[in-house]
């Protein structure tokens, strides 16, 4: 079994060190994450831990104080988002994550902004066919939706570039149990068997380390576990961190 | 009747610079999310620009597509300079707006400055009168209606038809998911400032043709009419504002020529309440602007 996430192939995307946080506050400490192509990688982390700083400062919406991101190991660190799009990285925010006052025909358009017009209609069939569900809900403005619906068309939007890194932002934030489900299994694990790197942020620890390859878990700013998801889930350390009652440092990458 | 259709008359004609200052206006908040107070003093400054072209006796619709250009750029180098380094270290949206009272109080007596206070006249632009059914035009008001249909019709075709049209929309509905898209929004936020400058700019060079004779103030006492047309099509959404420029033109001469000329400001602040306290979404809000409103 590998010690750490980069040991099972070439990272598609990777950060060394990455020291992060907001004016001179650090939150991310020195923080080491790899994910390749087809794997489904979580970081999960009680609340304050800084996923979504490290997701921030990937992303090129926070500041990145230290350290390195890498694309299928060329350099992007501190990248804006709109150039990290054009590069192959596709974004899935934990809120106000579609265009809401447009229908999700228009939503997938935007999403294919920048393929000319024959590409966008060909990359449109194929996103559809991953996500067939939406073929029927086309004319449907975005604020008519439920929130299961909502987050497909955003990952299908984000689909629209044809990324081979995915990012996912808690996408279960404000779900039921049964969407939580939905969105993990039939949409997050999907993108990964069509070959999608795919980083997923969740507080729902539970449900997303089961359906997760790798998971980082992340307590104050630093990686305090990197395991097999499955090896994660069965940690009686892990009531712990997430109850905050102890960190364990020891056995992180 | 006849008074009645001869308001509706000069309500379309005041109706076409408020629309044309208006969806400048909204646009402006709709995409790039600021409510720029100092559009107001712009549109002064646009008019003591066209009166200064109008010195070297150019024709005055020429005045009037030079003073845009020059205006755009000014909008462009004002958002840059003041508003985005205001956003970037985080002032609120109430303090970006303060910010630009300040600076459009600040523009005003700049203004001041080079050409006094006394009143300006652009002098006799109004040209013929032409009248058809009661209605009574002079050309100047026609090409200045003709304009705002053109300009307006184009914005429309920009907006629905275009690649940088829809960039803009994407960025006014959610700017983090416009980037995610590969949208570079700062450049569609310059290009809407750009936008929105030139029509700021004709609005005030219209204003003055239409005004019989204008000081440092044109701009800001005209700024409430734009603000009722704005929020009366919902603020942020251009076809909104141009409705919304209509009805507070035609309102405030029907209000002119039956009670008197003092009432009509007073009709652009009573359809700014009755809106905020009946609609305040507007007309055609969908949502988006008003939200950042209540969160702001």
């Amino acid at each position: 079994m590998p010690t750490s996430s980069a040991d099972a192939a070439p990272s598609a995307l990777a950060t060394r060190g990455l020291v992060a946080g907001y004016g001179d506050v650090v939150v991310v400490h020195g923080v080491d994450v790899d994910v390749q192509k087809g794997r489904l990688v979580t970081v999960v982390g009680p609340n304050g831990a800084g996923k979504s700083t490290l997701l921030k400062a990937i992303l090129g919406l926070s500041k990145v104080m230290d350290g390195h991101v890498m694309l299928d190991g060329a350099e992007v660190t501190g990248q804006p988002l709109e150039l990290l799009a054009r590069r192959g990285i596709g974004y899935v925010p934990q809120v106000d994550d579609v265009f809401e006052t447009l229908r999700v025909s228009e939503n997938l358009e935007m999403g294919g902004y920048l393929l000319d017009k024959s590409e966008r209609a060909a990359r449109l069939d194929e996103v559809l066919e991953i996500f067939p569900a939406l073929k029927p809900k086309m004319r449907r403005f975005l604020g008519t939706m439920s929130g299961g619906e909502r987050k497909m068309t955003a990952v299908a939007r984000a689909l629209m570039l044809a990324p081979r890194v995915l990012v996912l932002d808690e996408p279960t934030a404000g779900l039921s149990p049964a969407l939580t489900r939905v969105v993990l299994e039939e949409q997050a694990r999907v993108l990964a068997h069509h070959g999608k790197a795919v980083l997923l942020v969740e507080q729902k620890a539970h449900a997303a380390l089961e359906i997760s390859d790798w998971a980082y878990v992340l307590v104050r700013g630093s990686v305090a576990k990197s395991a097999p998801a499955r090896e994660v889930l069965g940690d009686p350390d892990m009531a712990e961190i997430f109850l905050g009652a102890t960190v364990r440092n020891e056995g992180a990458r | 009747m006849k008074l009645l259709i001869e308001a509706i008359g000069f309500g379309i004609a005041t109706g076409a610079v408020i629309a044309l200052g208006a969806v400048g206006f909204s646009v402006q908040f709709g995409i790039s999310n600021v409510l720029n107070i100092t559009y107001g003093s712009m549109m002064t400054l646009a008019a003591f620009v066209g009166y200064a072209f109008l010195q070297l006796n150019l024709n005055v619709w020429l005045v009037m597509a030079v003073t845009s250009v020059i205006v755009a750029v000014a909008s462009v180098v004002f958002n840059r300079l003041l508003l985005e380094p205001l956003k970037r270290r985080g002032t609120s949206f109430v303090g970006v707006i303060i910010a630009t009272v300040s600076a459009g109080i600040v523009l005003q007596y700049v203004i001041v400055a080079f050409v006094g206070a006394t009143a300006h006249s652009f002098g006799q632009q109004s040209g013929r009168t032409v009248s058809a059914l009661d209605f009574v035009f002079t050309t100047s008001q026609l090409i200045i209606i003709g304009t705002t249909v053109v300009l307006m019709v184009g914005l429309h075709v920009l907006l629905t038809g275009t690649k940088i049209g829809r960039a803009m929309r994407a960025t006014s509905t959610n700017r983090t998911v416009a980037r995610a898209c590969g949208i570079r929004t700062e450049r569609i936020i310059d290009f809407t400032w750009l936008l929105s400058g030139a029509l700021c700019g004709a609005a005030g060079v219209a204003l003055a043709i239409t005004t019989v004779s204008f000081d440092f103030t044109l701009g800001s006492s005209f700024l409430i009419y734009m603000i009722a047309a704005a929020v009366l099509g919902g603020i942020g959404q251009p076809y909104g504002a141009m409705v919304g420029g209509l009805v507070v033109g035609i309102a405030s001469q029907i209000a002119g020529a039956y009670w008197s000329p003092a009432y009509q400001d007073v009709i652009a602040f009573v359809i700014l309440i009755i809106m905020l306290l009946v609609r305040p979404r507007g007309l055609f809000s969908t949502g988006t602007a008003n939200r950042r409103l209540a969160n702001a």
